[in-house]
């Protein structure tokens, strides 16, 4: 039978579910990223199946594990950056062929199954486990982490990986048609862009609190002043731009008050992870940083677009979570690595957790202070989407790194690096997992 | 505004056909007495409830905008830059429409503002809910 | 009379140092501004990066501006020919049109008069 979805049960989505079963009990081990790319280049080297691959190999080898003691893949099948493979376009035989296919010819191009993995990584000879947390990371996390609790696996890999095609971004399809139909149009007929829900509550946020735009810009300062020093990320490994309160300024609008850099830049990339029982761990190469819980948001909006009010409250419900199935506070944080593409909803998910004592509406004036990876507050030490481009995995391997002390020029020194969280990516939908240099 | 035009389909159709008769319909659960937008082939909060189609006044208020700088659809790229509001229903502010408010000037936006339907004619001659300052 | 001329430079698609490169080398840059012409960036790059890359040709520009500031550089600069050159029909043909400048694609920019000696 072909991978399927994780059933419902594998997620920890209600509050009063009391400390995880499995807490302190599963751990991550090893970290393989590809190099990234703005796009693909059609060549076989680089397509989505390829960079996967390369994740895969590189997470086994930073945990000192040889493929066949791999029992367990857990990954996202969707892999697009909102590129998907145009209609008219002939498909790219050439690569295809290069690779052992499955029944669907995009199959390593414009999405990935496990059975299209284990096809092409003949060594994975151990595998009895697959399964799918789609869409991101944050998913596949909290699956493998359930997954291994629960004894499905003893060794997992977990896997993100995106594509990214020419042409721009959700330009294509529908939105290049001069008619559409009737449910969809009842969104998209007013033409509104991919960050106009998360702009639209950043516009109630300030109305409601008396912020302002530019009060964001020593958070995306800081972001792409740790994303530059995110070796695996794409603005060190191609553009390595910083960003400064005048170039945020001056930005050319996309949604106002959402500029241009208030969006992430999509790319192609693989991230992998090694996880293991808290057992296990202690005879791998790197130290195992273990996981304390799992949480998700499966709360939708009303109408068309979530209000602040239905925002704040599933924000400060997923913390609830968070904190209840780990069995800390938020005094026990280190660091947050919460998502930020869009970075006008990071401070949705800092305030609903109470990083450093905030509340509602007070994250900007918190963003005015010292939130640096060499202070006592550090804010999205990964630097994030922003900081390293769109993958929904710095975060995560961030949190990894920092705790094992592998994060380089990147590392905290205003605090020691014990506990943190990382997850995303809406406030309204979205997976977390909370990572501990202990297991109690 | 260059708007597409709209092909309704099978659960959407009572709401494009009130467009064309100049009725704002609205999708409703007659177990839970609670109105959803946009339609869904089944209640959200009972799932089992029959559903109706209840015409709406046609009133409302601007709850929230932005000003779309750099639209994906083609047909709207020449009218950039133009609001994006979105407006509550007076029968019940959980239920949102978005607005290309007509007639107000980009980033001039009264958010709170009483606002009334109008309908606005498509390329393809469909009709389309859209939304005016209350005089 | 010598017409002043005013030239907004695209960077990605348009210079050579772009990404991806375009038709227009640093060198027919350094031509044009040794003509007298004003010369300046108007990108999606940050405006501290565009000053950066421009720097690091050894080409000193009047103006670094965002897509949307054309106008501002036509209140801030007098002259009799305002050109902007770039590779995207959305993000620079429609930005000339609306600021009122005229508007070149790359390849007709390399081969232009005012890039050569």
């Amino acid at each position: 039978m072909a991978t399927q979805n994780a059933p419902q049960s594998m997620y920890r989505s209600e509050e009063g579910l009391g400390i995880w079963e499995h807490r302190g009990k599963v751990a991550a081990v090893g970290i393989g990223h590809s190099p990234t790319e703005r796009r693909w280049d059609g060549h076989r080297d680089t397509s989505v199946g390829a960079l996967s691959i390369l994740a895969l190999r590189k997470a086994m080898e930073d945990a000192g594990v040889t493929p066949d003691q791999v029992d367990g893949l857990v990954i996202t099948p969707v892999t697009t950056t909102g590129a998907f493979w145009p209609e008219e376009d002939p498909l790219p035989w050439d690569v295809i062929k290069s690779y052992n296919q499955t029944d669907d010819p995009l199959d390593g191009i414009a999405k990935l199954s496990a059975e299209w993995l284990l096809k092409n990584m003949p060594e994975l000879t151990n595998v009895k486990y697959t399964q799918y947390g789609p869409t991101c990371m944050s998913n596949a996390l909290n699956v493998a982490s359930q997954a291994v609790g629960d004894g499905l696996t003893n060794v997992c890999l977990v896997l993100k990986a995106w594509h990214n095609l020419p042409g721009r971004y959700y330009q294509s399809g529908p939105n290049a048609h001069d008619t559409i139909q009737g449910t969809p149009a009842i969104r998209t007929l007013w033409g509104a862009p991919a960050c106009s829900g998360t702009a639209l509550q950043f516009a109630e946020y300030c109305r409601k609190y008396g912020k302002t735009h530019d009060m964001m810009a020593p958070f995306m300062i800081n972001s792409r002043r740790n994303g530059l020093m995110m070796p695996e990320g794409y603005w060190y490994q191609h553009r390595p731009e910083e960003l400064t309160a005048e170039d945020y300024e001056y930005a050319r609008w996309i949604a106002k008050p959402a500029n241009l850099f208030d969006n992430d830049i999509p790319i192609m990339m693989a991230g992998a992870y090694l996880f293991t029982t808290a057992e296990r761990a202690k005879d791998m190469k790197q130290k195992p940083v273990y996981i304390l819980n799992h949480a998700s948001s499966e709360a939708i909006p009303r109408s068309l677009t979530p209000t602040l009010d239905e925002v704040e409250a599933e924000t400060a419900s997923t913390a609830r979570k968070i904190y209840e199935g780990a069995g800390i506070t938020a005094a026990d944080l280190s660091f947050e690595n919460m998502y930020d593409g869009f970075p006008q909803f990071h401070q949705f998910h800092i305030e609903g957790l109470g990083y450093r004592g905030i509340k509602f509406g007070e994250a900007l004036d918190f963003y005015q202070t010292d939130i640096s990876i060499e202070g006592p507050n550090p804010v999205s030490p990964s630097g994030g989407n922003i900081g390293a481009g769109r993958s929904r995995v710095w975060l995560h391997t961030d949190s990894i790194q920092q705790i094992q002390g592998r994060a380089g020029a990147r590392a905290v020194t205003g605090v020691k690096p014990e506990i943190a969280v990382s997850g995303g990516p809406m406030p309204l939908g979205g997976n977390y997992t909370v990572w501990s240099a202990t297991p109690d | 505004m260059s708007k597409q035009g709209v092909n309704p389909d099978e659960l959407s159709q009572p709401f494009w056909d009130g467009a064309n008769d100049n009725k704002l319909m609205i999708q409703n659960c007659i177990t839970c007495n609670k109105l959803q937008h946009p339609p869904e082939a089944e209640c959200r909060d009972c799932e089992n409830g029959e559903l109706e189609w209840k015409e709406m006044s046609g009133k409302g208020k601007i709850y929230n905008y932005v000003v779309v700088y750099d639209c994906p659809v083609r047909t709207l790229q020449e009218d950039q830059p133009f609001n994006v509001a979105v407006v509550m229903l007076d029968e019940d502010p959980g239920i949102q429409m978005y607005s290309h408010l007509p007639g107000v000037p980009a980033d001039e936006v009264p958010v709170g503002a009483d606002v009334e339907v109008i309908f606005e004619k498509l390329p393809n001659g469909q009709h389309v809910p859209e939304w005016k300052l209350t005089n | 009379m010598t017409k002043r001329i005013l030239i907004s430079l695209d960077i990605d698609g348009t210079l050579e140092v772009g990404d991806p490169p375009g038709d227009l080398t640093m060198e027919m840059v350094r031509i044009a501004k040794s003509k007298g012409f004003i010369i300046g960036t108007c990108s999606d790059r940050p405006l501290s990066t565009q000053r950066k890359i421009l720097t690091q040709h050894d080409i000193e520009i009047e103006f670094a501006v965002s897509k949307h500031m054309l106008p501002d550089v036509k209140e801030q600069f007098e002259a009799d020919v305002y050109c902007h050159i770039g590779d995207r029909d959305d993000l620079d043909r429609q930005y000339a049109i609306k600021a009122d400048f005229d508007f070149m694609w790359p390849d007709e920019a390399a081969a232009h008069h005012w890039f050569h000696k």
